[in-house]
């Protein structure tokens, strides 16, 4: 018996966040989404009891945040003994291979560059998508 | 040769209005020289006065002896004549005669000496006068005498004439004796003042060379130390300089990083709001299109209800509104990712190779063989000399360079382009692409080098970076890039870059 995958989307731009919501629905996937719009407040959220114990993760996460960067976050993810194994997904406007690499060295499982040319970042989406019906997000213990 | 002349008095008199070290000098040896000759000169009038005294001291005794010389004649033939007259022996005439005989030739010498000396002269005719009578009265004696008449002869001498004749020349030579030793006295007198001119001069000279010796060391010292001070002065600003040029670096390079750096998040945060007009436009584009669909329900089942207007605004003007704003979209974003590319660039790491030129841009033209084929067009690549630099900036220097040259050819006849090059004698390399595709026009040589902007008619893909980045490019390696081209004609681009590349800690070229 395994509990459905939640994600977590720490976006700050609200547009980016309904769009990324709007394609991934449209990709058929119904798994519950909660954003936040900084990182401090995600950070509060992921490391909080309920959520540490709840079920397996999906992270969703922009670099340019407003108060602390990115890779911040996915440092102290990556650190931790028991979100480590929830895979996250980099979905951001830079396309900087440095930047790429140090995220991919940090332990994302995804990066993926927000196109303006919005069908292929739809179609990234929606290969999110697949990609969220495919794996299986391990336990959370 | 005048000309010449009248030039070197004119510098001369420049360097003589001008104040400087070189003309306090020559015043200074100038006077000094000066002094010298009126010094050569002093002794030279010296030398002359002693010798003319010596002279005169000479006739002055030599006029005394002679005047002494002849009264000792005529004593002597007195004492002749007195003896023969009391003894009547012949030898004691013999004495008188003799005398007699000198006394002419003493007199000459007498007469000789002051032929030239009027007041001596006078005196000398007198003494010659009152010689002749005293020699008159004693050949009257010793006639007498002769002839038997001893007595009558004693009475000429007891007369006292003889006498009176012999004082008065005494007296006329003790005169000229005087006159002679006065004229010494003041001729010693001038001489002794002259030497002692002399020496004064001698002196005075000596103590002026000396001071003007001293004042030249004291300006040549003065100039020294001058100098020493000016070069302190200079080192000091050198080193001033220094600081200020490292300062100035330190200031420009913090200033060029944050420039990079603002381009850099500004083309990041331009983009986020692109995605969602973008993403967005794509909504409405999707909304539209579920209008669209149930419009069309609408029309099929009840036209009646169909609005003409709804038709248009759904079918034409909203594709149209998002065809506009999403072409517009696209483009900022080609922009935003144009800026991001220089800034980008900007901070890459330069290296350094040897690199084969003629390889490296043959190897560039080899790619664009099968778009110059299809022209007709032909490009030539000549010896290059190597370089020492950045192997990727040159590379996409010279793809750009050659890919511009091939898309601006002049399809009214076949393209040909040549890219030559030559080292140059400052330590430079220079590279000419050199077309003769469709030109330039003037006031375009420095904006076609301009992020965005572009030249001519603008019918070749392209959003004006290619030239902006080849120049940022250059610029970093130290090089320059310059443009000759006539409109309708063909270009030249002339890239020059340093023959060997020093890559400096942060990677720019230094």
């Amino acid at each position: 018996m395994t509990t459905p995958v939640k994600i977590v989307m720490i976006e700050d731009d609200h547009g980016h966040a309904r769009l990324i919501e709007k394609n991934i629905r449209r990709a058929n996937i119904s798994n519950a989404i909660e954003h936040f719009a900084d990182g401090t407040s995600a950070l509060e959220h992921l490391f909080s009891e309920a959520v540490l114990t709840n079920g397996p993760l999906l992270i969703l996460l922009d670099l340019n945040l407003p108060d602390m960067s990115g890779t911040d976050i996915l440092e102290k993810i990556k650190s931790d003994a028991r979100l480590r194994r929830a895979p996250v997904v980099i979905l951001t406007t830079t396309d900087d291979k440095a930047e790429i690499q140090r995220c991919y060295d940090l332990g994302c499982n995804v990066y993926i560059t927000k196109p303006v040319e919005y069908e292929s970042f739809s179609e990234a989406i929606r290969q999110l998508g697949l990609f969220l019906s495919v794996i299986q997000a391990p336990e959370i213990d | 040769m005048s000309w010449e002349i009248r030039e070197n008095l004119t510098a001369f008199s420049r360097f003589l209005r001008t104040a400087s070290l070189g003309r306090s000098l020559l015043g200074l040896l100038s006077l000094a020289l000066v002094l010298l000759l009126a010094v050569n000169l002093a002794t030279f009038v010296m030398i002359g006065r002693t010798a003319e005294f010596n002279e005169t001291i000479d006739r002055n005794v030599r006029v005394q002896v002679a005047a002494r010389d002849v009264l000792t004649r005529l004593v002597d033939a007195e004492t002749g004549q007195r003896g023969y007259l009391l003894t009547g022996r012949q030898q004691f005439l013999t004495i008188h005669d003799e005398a007699v005989r000198e006394l002419p030739m003493v007199m000459q010498e007498l007469d000789d000496l002051t032929a030239s000396d009027p007041e001596v002269r006078e005196r000398v005719d007198r003494l010659r006068n009152l010689a002749r009578e005293r020699l008159g009265v004693m050949d009257a004696s010793i006639t007498l005498a002769r002839s038997g008449r001893a007595g009558d002869a004693v009475q000429i001498v007891r007369d006292g004439r003889g006498k009176e004749l012999m004082d008065a020349m005494r007296l006329e030579i003790d005169a000229i004796d005087t006159i002679e030793s006065e004229r010494f006295a003041s001729r010693r007198q001038q001489s002794e003042w002259s030497a002692r001119a002399t020496i004064g001069v001698n002196a005075m000279a000596g103590i002026l060379v000396l001071m003007l010796a001293g004042i030249v060391a004291w300006i040549v010292l003065r100039y020294l130390r001058e100098m020493q001070a000016a070069h302190y002065e200079l080192d000091r600003i050198n080193a001033n300089l220094e600081n200020e040029v490292r300062d100035r670096t330190g200031d420009l390079i913090r200033a060029n990083e944050e420039v990079q750096r603002f381009a850099y998040i500004v083309s990041h945060d331009l983009r986020a709001p692109l995605v969602n007009v973008m993403g967005y436009t794509s909504e409405l584009e999707q909304a539209g299109k579920v209008i669209d669909r149930q419009m069309a329900k609408v029309e099929t089942e009840a036209p009646d209800l169909m609005e003409r207007d709804a038709l248009v605004a759904v079918r034409e003007d909203v594709p149209e509104a998002i065809g506009f704003i999403r072409a517009s979209t696209e483009k900022m974003d080609r922009l935003i990712n144009a800026i991001l590319k220089l800034s980008r660039d900007g901070r890459r790491v330069l290296s350094s190779e040897p690199i084969n030129m003629t390889a490296m841009v043959g190897k560039i033209a080899d790619s664009v063989n099968h778009q110059t084929e299809a022209a007709g067009a032909e490009v030539e690549v000549a010896e290059l000399p190597g370089l020492t630099g950045d192997r990727l900036s040159l590379e996409q220097v010279f793809s750009n360079m050659i890919d511009n040259a091939v898309k601006y050819l002049d399809p009214k006849r076949p393209g040909r382009i040549r890219i030559e090059g030559q080292d140059l004698a400052d330590g430079m390399v220079e590279y000419r692409i050199i077309d003769n595709g469709r030109g330039i026009s003037d006031r375009d040589h420095e904006r076609i080098f301009e992020l965005f902007r572009r030249s001519g008619k603008q019918d070749q893909p392209g959003e004006g970076l290619g030239l902006a980045f080849v120049k940022n490019s250059i610029r970093r390696m130290g090089g320059d890039i310059a443009v000759e081209s006539r409109l309708g004609e063909g270009s030249t681009f002339i890239l020059k870059f340093p023959k060997r590349l020093y890559v400096s800690e942060n990677g720019t070229a230094s």
